[in-house]
């Protein structure tokens, strides 16, 4: 049908687009112009949007999106509605990937220092020069025999990647690090110790009706929040019984915001109130008599006789009675499940505790149930996993290598988006300024990459290749695929193939243990083992592979975890209880912050802008502190407080916080940045430095829950940038904005 | 009864065109003072224009705040001149005659200074225009009817020219005294703009004719112009301390007492600076004295009556919004502040004679009306928006920055400025009424006193 | 009145955990300004959609509720008659448009608002020229001096909606989505057709759970509510 002008300002003309385009004839030149016509890449129509599928990576977590590419440019990422982690949806962090591929601060080319180290003097240079410059370094360090002085510090990396940082590695000679500073070790030790997996298991929250969390924060940050929200809409919306969410934490989480019913618990005694729990549901008969011998060696409730509710009742500062209550619950609305981390992880006692929560899935046979805790399967291409991590003990060591240079000193230090400078407490900084040659890989000018000699900036997660095993898995075989969706922004090399180019200017063994030219020859010859079953189909491997791009990865929902093998754990007889750091008042809980997680999102303005979901607060760093008790102290909204610890001060702003104990302070990590661009820089505090290293700690993780703080008034006060108004929010007598309803469906 | 001398009419013309004539040294200093402030409040408004609203206290959701206070302000001001003229004038209240010209001038400066404000406080001040001219008729887009922002320009501009009109025939036969008193090119002038008034048989006839027509004519548009101001927040139902059908009454008798109270301030500022003691007499400060006793009280009524509905209606919202303005400091300082300058202190005070007779005493009190009844209105408008609707999550307050001050103190020097020129060109007590007050006059012996009294024909 | 179609929302409360994914998500869709520290000290972030959380009760039996509140897309909205300029009025789908080009900034439309759902530029905004990358084609960059609020993505509708009839069709239920639908993890959004009584917001808003936010105010809003679930709390 031949569309006549007419016919088309009359369509045009009655909707909303066509009158806003009407009146846009007139807009005046000063007015925001959205698109110039630059080069359009032949491949693409203009006024067309392409999806491609990818995956995320601004947490480990391993989402699949989708993004929306018009004109050469990345407008929009969505999730992927295939991809079994998070079905389609993402959290905040997800959304804002943008910012970090448009970002003005991004590192655009290779640089060379030129003034003292740290004084971010540098000078652009080709890749040619740059690629060459380390090159030679590694010819030395190889011709000298120190190959094995090699340091490679990196962000956690998963799949193929992983893959071929070892085998460099391997093939070269010298050590990896995966720096993350909520380090999940005591949490993968717990599971593989109760469990007998090397893999987070798929905690099917989904189909439970009764969960636990022990400061698992899974609506936040923790392991997976994304596929644990959709989970969580379907247990309390689902088809069936709504679910009841119980939450024990010494801080009111928003995860504890959700829960039906939030337990405050004094800092590092979850273990025992988890061992409490399995008394009662043994001694009252609701655990099935095999179970009961097994967990108790044969003793019977005998054994967990010091976790009376009675006597854990002083231990924990909860009540008897509502230990009791609680453990009915839990033992009697089955499908249950427990889980811990967070808090009840970060302490000296960290592993006691997880380990006693996990346990509690034996005691009410949720373990390999439906609802309850499922295996993972391993990898479905064997060597490519996902990521491993090292604890705060790796470093500890490593900081004493770099100090005594025993038994042997680095010579060489290759990072890549890890941030150990930021993160780590400062005599890391300085001991890794010993290093002779540092070389960032790193897409942005954080403080650990400030500190190179040698910068060769990656690309960001939107413009490279790449694999990731997700960990947890959605309980079946899973691997994401990772394509770029826009060109290169600036002058970038992708991480894996600048090692791939050093692996072939190296040659020998290094050439042969990575013969590719590209990480994408890499990763298709590595798709192959795909080939034939799981989610994609085709006949030739062509086809198949355009098939994995399409869909944003592979899965195989036939290839399930394997049946439980390890035998329940018998329960510890005794308590252990926590040790904390400092003598202060006030006990110090950290968390991440659900939109800067541990400050790596504090680049991005759309991150620095979203609100606390309970604070409201956005781009600063608060402290939280009871309501009640700061008023008494004489304090006010905004003061800036000095929060001291034996090892440090920081300086943030005091929230009047209407749900935290009063005996406990809160703050939130991810602001204090040296370096990072313009949003992260010079904002807020890091409250990471104020928490001593670990004394006692069964893993030598980071125990950043278990330190005790002092709280003194500056006397300064600055406005809270904060989205909630002027007074407390309530609901009004009589009003109904958030009305609650008892329905039992 | 008449308390003043007896004048002869030269003497009459001498006084009463002194203003126009003579151009004292205090006059270029008032001029330059007022002149500095005014151009000071030029730049904050360009200012305010290039950078945009952010320079404003304003926020969400408190999006209205000093600028609007300030427009229903002086709109309220603009209010008395053409009351105190019309009314008195219909009701041949015979001590009106040195009064009305200035009411009426103030009544004219005021109202075009509050048209300014609802322009500086839009976003987009270029293109007001759209607002009440419907340049893009061609779409078959006519501004929207329903708004009572289209019937507020409606109302202010009628009200703004019919008050013109008012001033300009009331000063026809002054102009004409004028122009037979100078000589050069404000003889000129004079000649032009009197329109060739002689003061011939008919042409009196017209003038007066003219005068008590349009007095009629313009009461039913006073009542209606700050009816329909108050209707900017009377029909917004979303902002519940607004939604209030007692509105219109309240603000138009609300804008007749501040509006009296400035007559009274300027009344006082002539007789000082012009030595006009014998025409702006302390009978007039009296009779003002007592008009405002009547109208404050009848405010006071309606003030209470808005309060008593809100706390009786028992919504929790409501009376939120209350103990904000009572009880919620700043705000409390506010009210307190508002309750005493604009009724508690100066009401009480008038029931006396001798504070009515006092000038000092009355420029005082009304200046503290005035205070007063800012404060009124900031009062309304701005905890309504603070405390809108039950999201207490929103709940917020504001304060205005020193952009938006620096501007509404600038609007006060317009106004003076306004009133200062106009007394240069024209004068500003009628001189024909005083005149005419004289015919109508006739001397009675009051002991051993021979003082004038007044006898009107009818 | 469009036949076929009238756009409304379900807001599941009892699903909804404040992560404020769909927050972040409207802004990078609807090309929102960067909200600064300044603008949340001055209070003037621009959020078309907000999670809004009230407290409940004292410590420790203390509990917060998270609302998310966007443009309600009220039947009988207050904020249209109120308009000087029809720069905001009521399309054939039901949904409250505004016309940005229109607008001259009064700001009456927002006090007209029950909801405080419109969002006025105070300032005009910026982003740094690489940044500018990513804006949203379909959506225009607001000046100063002028309200926005929530469209409904209206983009994402009339793109859909002109495939659709191309094919000949009416839209299919779920086939577009809203940036904060689609992309808020616990599902608590839905987004659909109620004109469409096989839709699924069209069977979501019979839950016994519904409600409306001030719905005594007779605005009709298009966004429905369902109350949080206590187990065992007090009924209402
Ligand atoms: N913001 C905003 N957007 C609008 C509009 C608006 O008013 N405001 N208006 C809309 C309307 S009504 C229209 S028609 C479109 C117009 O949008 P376009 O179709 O983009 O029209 P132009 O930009 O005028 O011209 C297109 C290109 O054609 C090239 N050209 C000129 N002559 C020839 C020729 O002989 N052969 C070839 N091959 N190329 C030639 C020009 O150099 C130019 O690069 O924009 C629409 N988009
Ligand atoms: N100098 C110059 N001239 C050009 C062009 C150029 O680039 N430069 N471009 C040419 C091109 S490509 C085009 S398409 C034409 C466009 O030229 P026109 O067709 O004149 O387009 P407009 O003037 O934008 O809008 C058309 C009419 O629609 C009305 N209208 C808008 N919205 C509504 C509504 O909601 N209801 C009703 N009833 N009416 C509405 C407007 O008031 C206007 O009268 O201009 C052409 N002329
Ligand atoms: S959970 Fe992690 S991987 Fe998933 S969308 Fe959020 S940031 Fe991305
Ligand atoms: S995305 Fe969903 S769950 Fe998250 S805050 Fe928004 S509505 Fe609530
Ligand atoms: S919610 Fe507010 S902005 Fe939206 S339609 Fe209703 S009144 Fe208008
Ligand atoms: S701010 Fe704009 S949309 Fe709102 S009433 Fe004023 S002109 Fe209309
Ligand atoms: S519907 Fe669209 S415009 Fe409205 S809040 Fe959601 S994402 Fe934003
Ligand atoms: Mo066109």
């Amino acid at each position: 049908m031949a569309l006549t002008r007419r016919q088309f300002l009359k369509v045009a003309a009655t909707s909303t687009v066509g009158a806003v385009a009407f009146v846009a004839c007139s807009t005046p030149q000063d007015e925001f112009l959205i698109q110039s016509p630059v080069k359009m890449p032949e491949d693409l129509v203009a006024g067309a949007d392409n999806w491609y599928a990818s995956v995320c990576r601004q947490c480990p977590a391993g989402c699949g999106t989708i993004v929306r590419v018009m004109e050469g440019r990345a407008k929009k990422i969505e999730g992927n509605p295939l991809h079994p982690i998070n079905r389609g949806k993402l959290c905040a962090r997800g959304q804002a990937g943008l910012q970090a591929l448009y970002h003005p601060d991004r590192l655009r080319g290779p640089r060379r220092r030129v003034g003292e180290r740290g004084s971010g003097q540098f000078e652009e240079i080709s890749w040619d020069e740059g690629l060459s410059l380390l090159l030679s370094r590694l010819k030395e360090l190889q011709g000298k025999g120190q190959a094995d002085t090699l340091l490679m510090v990196t962000d956690p990396v998963d799949g193929h990647l992983a893959l071929l940082v070892k085998r460099f590695l391997r093939a070269f000679g010298g050590q990896h690090l995966v720096y993350e500073p909520m380090e999940p070790t005591t949490l993968t030790t717990s599971l593989q110790r109760t469990f007998g997996q090397d893999l987070i298991p798929h905690f099917d929250l989904e189909n439970t009706q009764f969960l636990l969390s022990f400061g698992a924060d899974f609506l936040e940050t923790w392991l997976s929040p994304v596929a644990y929200g959709v989970g969580y809409g379907q247990f309390r919306q689902g088809n069936r019984r709504r679910g009841t969410l119980v939450v024990v934490s010494p801080r009111f989480s928003t995860t504890a915001a959700s829960a039906d019913e939030w337990i405050p618990i004094k800092p590092g005694t979850e273990g025992v109130l988890a061992l409490s729990l399995a008394y009662v549901i043994l001694s009252q008969g609701l655990a099935s008599p095999q179970v009961a011998q097994a967990m108790t060696g044969g003793a019977g409730v005998g054994a967990l006789e010091s976790f009376r509710p009675e006597a854990a009742s002083t231990i924990t500062g909860i009540p008897a009675r509502d230990i009791t209550r609680l453990a009915r619950d839990f033992a009697q609305q089955r499908p249950s499940l427990a889980i811990g981390g967070g808090p009840a992880a970060a302490q000296s006692n960290g592993l006691f505790n997880l380990s006693a929560v996990f346990a509690l899935n034996f005691l009410v046979e949720s373990v390999g149930q439906r609802g309850g805790v499922l295996n993972n399967p391993s990898p479905a291409i064997p060597d490519v996993g996902p990521a491993s991590y090292n604890s705060l003990a790796d470093w500890v060591g490593l900081e004493e290598r770099l100090r005594t240079g025993q038994p042997r000193p680095v010579n060489l230090l290759l990072t890549r988006n890890a941030n150990p400078v930021y993160g780590l407490p400062s005599q890391f900084a300085s001991a890794l300024s010993r290093v002779p040659y540092i070389v960032s890989f790193s897409s942005f000018m954080d403080e650990t990459t400030a500190k190179a000699d040698l910068i060769l900036p990656g690309h960001v997660y939107l413009e490279e290749w790449g694999n990731s095993v997700p960990n947890p898995g959605p309980g079946f075989e899973t691997i994401g695929w990772q394509q770029p969706v826009v060109n290169p922004v600036g002058d970038t090399r992708s991480f894996p193939d600048v090692l791939l180019a050093l692996a072939q200017g190296l040659g020998g063994e290094t050439e042969r243990a990575l013969p590719w030219s590209t990480f994408r020859d890499m990763l298709w010859e590595g798709a192959k083992s795909l080939h034939q079953r799981g989610s994609v189909r085709a006949a030739d491997f062509e086809s198949f592979w355009i098939g994995l791009l399409q869909r944003g990865g592979w899965w195989d929902t036939t290839a399930r975890g394997g049946q439980q093998t390890t035998k329940a754990p018998v329960l510890p007889r005794e308590p252990r209880l926590p040790s904390f750091s400092g003598e202060g008042d006030f006990h110090l809980i950290l968390f991440p912050s659900i939109s800067l997680g541990d400050g790596r999102g504090a680049h991005l303005p759309w991150l620095q802008g979203t609100p606390d979901p309970l604070t409201t607060v956005a781009w600063q760093t608060w402290v939280e502190m009871n309501a009640q008790s700061a008023q008494k102290m004489g304090l006010q909204e905004g003061d800036v407080l000095a929060v001291e610890s034996p090892v440090g001060v920081v300086e943030a702003l005091l929230y009047l916080h209407p749900a935290i104990p009063p005996g406990v302070v809160a703050m939130p990590m991810g602001q204090g940045h040296d370096a990072y661009g313009r949003y992260a820089q010079g904002r807020g505090a890091n409250p990471l430095s104020l928490i001593s290293l670990p004394k006692d700690s069964d893993n030598g993780s980071l125990a950043w829950a278990a330190t005790r703080v002092r709280i003194r008034k500056t006397g300064q006060r600055v406005k809270l940038a904060k989205l909630e108004g002027f007074v407390t929010p309530t609901q009004l007598p009589g009003t109904e904005i958030v009305p609650e309803a008892q329905v039992t469906r | 009864m008449q308390e003043r001398r007896d004048t002869s009419f030269p003497q009459i013309n001498q006084d009463l065109l002194r203003g126009v004539i003579k151009t004292p040294i205090w006059f270029w200093l008032v001029l330059g003072a007022l002149g500095m402030v005014v151009l000071g409040g030029a730049g904050a408004m360009g200012y305010l224009f290039y950078v945009g609203l952010g320079l404003t206290g304003l926020n969400w959701p408190v999006m209205w705040g000093a600028f609007i206070t300030t427009f229903v302000f002086w709109v309220g001001i603009s209010h008395a001149g053409v009351m105190l003229s019309a009314i008195l004038r219909l009701t041949h209240a015979e001590w009106r005659r040195p009064a009305t010209r200035a009411a009426e001038v103030l009544t004219v400066f005021s109202l075009a200074t509050a048209a300014l404000f609802p322009i500086i406080h839009v976003g987009r001040p270029w293109r007001a225009l759209y607002w009440i001219f419907p340049y893009d008729f061609a779409r078959g887009i006519w501004p929207n009817i329903r708004s009572p922002l289209i019937w507020d320009p409606a109302a202010i501009f009628t009200y703004l020219t019919g008050s013109s009109l008012f001033v300009y025939i009331a000063l026809l036969p002054d102009l004409a005294a004028a122009r037979d008193h100078t000589t050069g090119w404000r003889h000129t002038l004079y000649s032009v703009i009197s329109l060739g008034f002689r003061g011939t048989a008919r042409q009196w006839r017209l003038q007066v004719m003219g005068g008590i027509l349009l007095s009629a004519l313009i009461l039913p548009v006073f009542v209606s112009v700050h009816s329909i101001v108050s209707w900017d927040f009377g029909m917004t139902m979303a902002v519940s301390g607004w939604h209030v059908t007692i509105f219109a009454p309240y603000f138009v008798i609300g804008a007749v007492h501040s509006g009296v109270a400035a007559v009274v301030t300027l009344l006082a500022l002539m007789r000082w600076v012009f030595g006009w003691q014998d025409y702006i007499r302390r009978e007039h400060f009296d009779a003002l004295g007592r008009l405002m006793l009547v109208v404050s009280t009848a405010w006071l009524y309606f003030f209470f009556m808005e309060f008593l509905f809100a706390l009786y209606s028992g919504e929790s919202a409501e009376i939120a919004l209350r103990e904000m303005q009572v009880f919620t400091p700043p705000w409390s300082y506010f009210f307190i502040t508002f309750l005493l300058t604009a009724y508690f202190i100066p009401v009480p005070l008038w029931l006396f004679r001798g504070v009515r007779r006092s000038v000092p005493l009355m420029f005082l009190t009304s200046l503290s009306v005035n205070i007063g009844m800012w404060l009124e209105r900031f009062l309304i408008f701005v905890p309504g928006l603070a405390r809108k609707q039950v999201f207490t999550f929103d709940w917020y307050t504001y304060r205005p920055s020193a952009v938006e001050i620096t501007i509404i103190a600038a609007s006060f020097a317009v106004v003076a400025l306004g009133v200062l020129l106009f007394s240069k060109f024209f004068p500003l007590v009628p001189i024909y009424d005083v005149k005419e007050g004289e015919v109508f006059s006739t001397r009675i012996e009051v002991g051993r006193r021979k003082v004038p009294a007044v006898v009107r024909e009818e | 009145m469009s036949e076929e179609y009238k756009w409304g929302m379900v807001v599941d409360v009892d699903r909804c955990t404040g992560c404020q994914a769909c927050v972040v998500a409207c802004q990078v869709e609807n090309n929102a300004p960067l909200s600064s520290e300044e603008s949340f000290q001055r209070r003037r972030p621009m959020q078309w959609i907000r999670i809004e959380r009230y407290w409940e009760g004292e410590y420790p039996h203390i509990k917060a509720r998270f609302l998310p509140l966007l443009c309600q897309q009220c039947g009988n909205a207050p904020c249209e008659p109120v308009c000087p300029v029809y720069a905001t009025y009521h399309n054939r789908e039901g949904l409250n448009v505004q016309i940005y080009p229109r607008c001259i900034g009064t700001r009456f439309c927002a006090n007209n608002c029950p909801y405080n759902a419109r969002f006025f530029n105070w300032v005009e905004h910026q982003w740094p020229p690489v940044m500018a990358n990513y804006l949203n084609p379909h959506v225009t960059v607001r000046p100063r001096g002028i309200m926005e609020k929530c469209t409904f993505c209206i983009h994402r509708l009339h793109r859909a909606q002109r495939q659709a009839k191309g094919e000949g069709r009416v839209l299919r239920d779920g086939e577009v989505q809203p940036a904060c639908v689609q992309t808020c993890p616990t599902n608590a959004l839905v987004f659909g057709n109620l004109k469409d009584p096989n839709s699924r917001v069209s069977s979501m808003v019979q839950d016994e759970r519904h409600y409306r936010l001030l719905e005594e105010l007779g605005t009709e809003p298009s966004v429905v509510y369902l109350k949080k679930v206590v187990p065992g709390g007090r009924a209402s």
